[in-house]
């Protein structure tokens, strides 16, 4: 593009396409080397006998030895098609000179769609929206990285991937034979193991070394990750295979995507579950990372009603509605103190689930279950362990442990529980779940009276700060594709009946996540109509706000709405722990926890790139009309970001 | 000063059994006490309670016996700070208390129709 905005084949109306251009200039690069090829051979030494003479004019002042300088395939291309059968929609970089033959395969031979080339201003942004656009879609978002430094800076976002298992399709660019590296910088953006790194958090990692075995890999990469439990997966991609040309296309093949069948948990195992549910007087479901679609949270319905039996939605999907009478995620405490049978389904940390934990000088857990509760697992995690990163948590003894997929599980525990339910037993769980509605009622009631305390107060509190935004947002399709706040006030005020209404949190807890993720997810909400919005913390905001720049380049709809406590908070509050243990006060706890001196503008910041903005708003009755007129430019399809000064937590 | 007086008389008229036992305490100075010695940073700067700490409960009109409320400023259970008396001496516990008292507590739901009818 030149520098005002047009394309320098802009009003040719002779243009040529790439494979058009190519296949004319390969006839003239042949005619060429013939022509080249002459002199050349005219050139070479006529006999042994010549002796050192005067300098030989026209062989130096000739062209040298013929290099071919077009062709008419690449490796690239052939990789398109191999992403292509894949199915990508999307494919997110940073650009980067080692996987440049991919990336001008996509654009050109590929001719930008599917998968269509997303431009981010940080890999770690990159990474980020493959994130939420998978939790959303239910399917990878394929990522291009540098394979040194790209990947180093993609690696945080892919630990926070791996953690929420979350499918993710990373293609790194690699320069592997050294005689091929030119510049000082390709030496330093060449590695043998680019993968290490990060290979304690990918599913599976290849470099392949041929194009027959890129084609054999990727397909294989993205079974498995599609296979539960989720996770990105890592292919190390060489740039001279990416540039060169194909020296035979017939004779390579591209397998076809395998299909994965449901991973069911045993039958015996289920049946054990089953009976323990509906003989259970008491029993607890907790849902965290199920529901990958709408069919999980409506199995998740289907079993709680047949059995009346209450679900503690943990958060890390959107498994059950906020509104529905079994839903007791608020009092997930007093019930599990009660429960005689705990079933998890894909509960990330069982241990911390099922203890009250106490940071304090000695750190302390008490269990929170009554002794001889039985507690089972049904989660795929255990298919998939790692060593080294301790995501997996405390180890939480378990009665019945089910490694399988939760979601894929329950249409048969759902069987094996309605045989096991006759008429009497059925009266007696009705009368149970009938308790348990009013009670859930009682919660709704009390939690809008909670909203209610400081309505009116500067900085304006998160209670009003979610009510104003739902009262707006309410007749949309809306998804909330992100949350600063841990989707606190939203899930006691919101009407969360959709599997999309909520996409779970980063799962590593890596700052930077809440922005480039929303995006992604409000980019894979684009073709379903939805309205995205995303709560957005202003400290998570600062590690990628080149963010805001991809909304708007790609024009993705989407209301960020901000929660500018101007403080990374959490922090804070461990200072002031830290400060008063030591009996030293909290006058300095706001060093190096706050974000302050200046206060940031962030709707300046998102003008710059191209967003409409307000704010900062610090009077909650400006609120509402701010809301109007930025979802006005979001529903129109644009992003748009609101600064909201909140008070703190 | 001369704003919170007449609150302070009114509360040792109006004051609710709970806090009737409470040293007198200034309001005034309990909000300066409050916000300066951090406590709004997990209860909210009206005490309307934090949700991502603990979570930190409601202190709006604390219904907290001032003997129960000391104690937990003093020796904390679960994970709050300990407030020792050279940190916080008793008269601004006092204050505080007074302060916390002295806030407007909750609104009748259905007088704001967006948290009614959602």
């Amino acid at each position: 593009m030149s520098q005002d905005g047009q394309s320098k084949n802009d009003g040719h109306k002779d243009r040529v396409g790439r494979r058009g251009f190519l296949k004319g200039a390969g006839a003239t690069g042949a005619a060429l080397g013939a022509s080249i090829a002459a002199p050349a051979a005219a050139q070479a030494p006529a006999a042994p006998t010549r002796s050192a003479g005067p300098p030989d004019i026209a062989a130096e002042t000739l062209p040298p030895a013929p290099d071919s300088q077009q062709q008419s395939s690449s490796g690239g291309d052939f990789m398109v098609d191999v992403l292509k059968t894949i199915g990508f929609d999307y494919v997110t970089q940073t650009p980067a000179s080692t996987f440049r033959g991919l990336h001008e395969a996509i654009i050109n031979y590929g001719g930008n769609k599917a998968p269509e080339l997303l431009s981010c201003v940080h890999e770690e942004i990159a990474v980020a929206m493959a994130h939420g656009y998978a939790k959303i879609e239910n399917k990878p978002m394929a990522v291009m990285v540098q394979s040194t430094v790209g990947l180093q800076h993609a690696s945080m976002a892919l630990y926070n991937a791996y953690c929420d298992q979350a499918p993710i399709y990373m293609i790194a660019g690699n320069l592997t034979d050294s005689t091929k590296r030119l510049f000082g910088f390709e030496h330093a953006h060449s590695a043998i193991d680019p993968a290490v790194i990060v290979r304690d958090f990918v599913k599976w990692d290849d470099q392949p070394g041929s194009l027959q075995h890129f084609s054999e890999s990727a397909i294989r990469a993205y079974k498995i990750a599609m296979t539960p439990p989720y996770g990105p997966v890592l292919l190390t991609v060489d740039g001279e295979l990416q540039e060169n040309s194909i020296p035979n296309r017939a004779a390579l093949t591209i397998p076809p995507v395998a299909r994965v069948a449901p991973l069911q948990g045993d039958s015996g195992a289920v049946a054990e579950t089953a009976r323990l549910l509906a003989a259970a007087e008491n029993p607890v479901i907790i849902a965290d990372r199920l529901a990958r679609t709408q069919d999980g949270m409506d199995r998740l319905i289907e079993l709680a009603e047949v059995l009346q039996c209450p679900v503690v939605d943990a958060g890390g999907r959107s498994n059950f509605p906020t509104r529905h009478g079994l839903n007791h995620s608020g009092r997930s405490g007093a019930l599990l103190a009660q429960a005689d049978v705990i079933v998890g389904l894909e509960v990330n940390d069982f241990f911390n689930t099922l203890h009250a934990l106490s940071d304090r000088i000695e750190r302390r857990s008490r269990q929170i279950t009554k002794p001889g509760a039985k507690i089972i697992n049904i989660t795929a995690r255990d298919l998939s362990p790692r060593s080294n990163y301790q995501d997996f948590g405390r180890y939480q003894p378990i009665d019945l442990t089910i490694p399988a997929d939760g979601q894929d599980t329950l249409p048969s525990l759902i069987e094996a529980v309605r045989k096991l339910i006759d008429g009497g037993r059925k009266s007696a769980l009705e009368a149970r779940g009938q308790r348990l509605v009013q009670i859930h009622n009682t919660m709704i009631e009390n939690w809008k009276s909670d909203a209610t305390l400081g309505w009116d107060m500067t900085p304006v509190s998160l209670g009003r700060l979610c009510a104003e935004v739902f009262d707006q947002i309410k007749n949309d399709d809306w998804s909330m594709v992100g949350n600063g706040i841990r989707v606190t006030w939203p899930r006691r005020l919101w009407r969360f009946d959709k599997n999309y209404r909520w996409i779970g949190s980063s799962g590593g807890s890596g700052i930077g996540y809440n922005v480039a993720a929303s995006l992604g997810a409000a980019l894979a909400n684009r073709k379903h109509g939805r309205l995205s919005v995303s709560i957005q913390g202003d400290g998570d905001l600062m590690f990628s706000p080149g963010t805001l720049w991809t909304a708007a380049h790609h024009q993705i709809p989407i209301l960020y709405v901000m929660h500018n406590n101007r403080a990374w908070h959490q922090e804070v509050m461990y200072l002031q722990a830290m400060c008063n243990r030591h009996g030293r006060g909290v006058t300095n706890a706001h060093i190096g926890t706050t974000i302050t001196d200046p206060n940031i503008d962030y709707a300046m910041m998102a003008k710059s790139m191209g967003v409409y903005a307000e704010g900062p708003i610090t009077n909650a009755k400006d609120i509402a009309p701010a809301l109007k007129r930025a979802l006005a430019v979001v529903r129109k399809g644009e992003p748009a970001l609101v600064d909201v000064v909140t008070d703190v937590r | 000063m001369n704003k919170i007086l007449p609150l302070a008389v009114m509360m040792m008229v109006v004051a609710p059994a709970w806090a009737q036992t409470a040293p007198k305490g200034d309001p005034d100075n309990g909000r300066k006490v409050y916000l300066a010695d951090g406590c709004f940073q997990c209860h909210g700067r009206v005490g309307q309670g934090g949700l991502m700490t603990g979570p930190a409960p409601i202190l709006a009109q604390t219904k907290l016996p001032y003997a129960a409320f000391t104690r937990q400023l003093r020796n904390p259970i679960n994970d709050m700070p300990p407030y020792p008396a050279k940190l916080l001496p008793d008269q601004e516990m006092a204050d505080i208390y007074a302060f916390l008292q002295s806030l407007p507590g909750r609104r009748p739901v259905k007088d704001i129709p967006i948290l009614d009818k959602n």
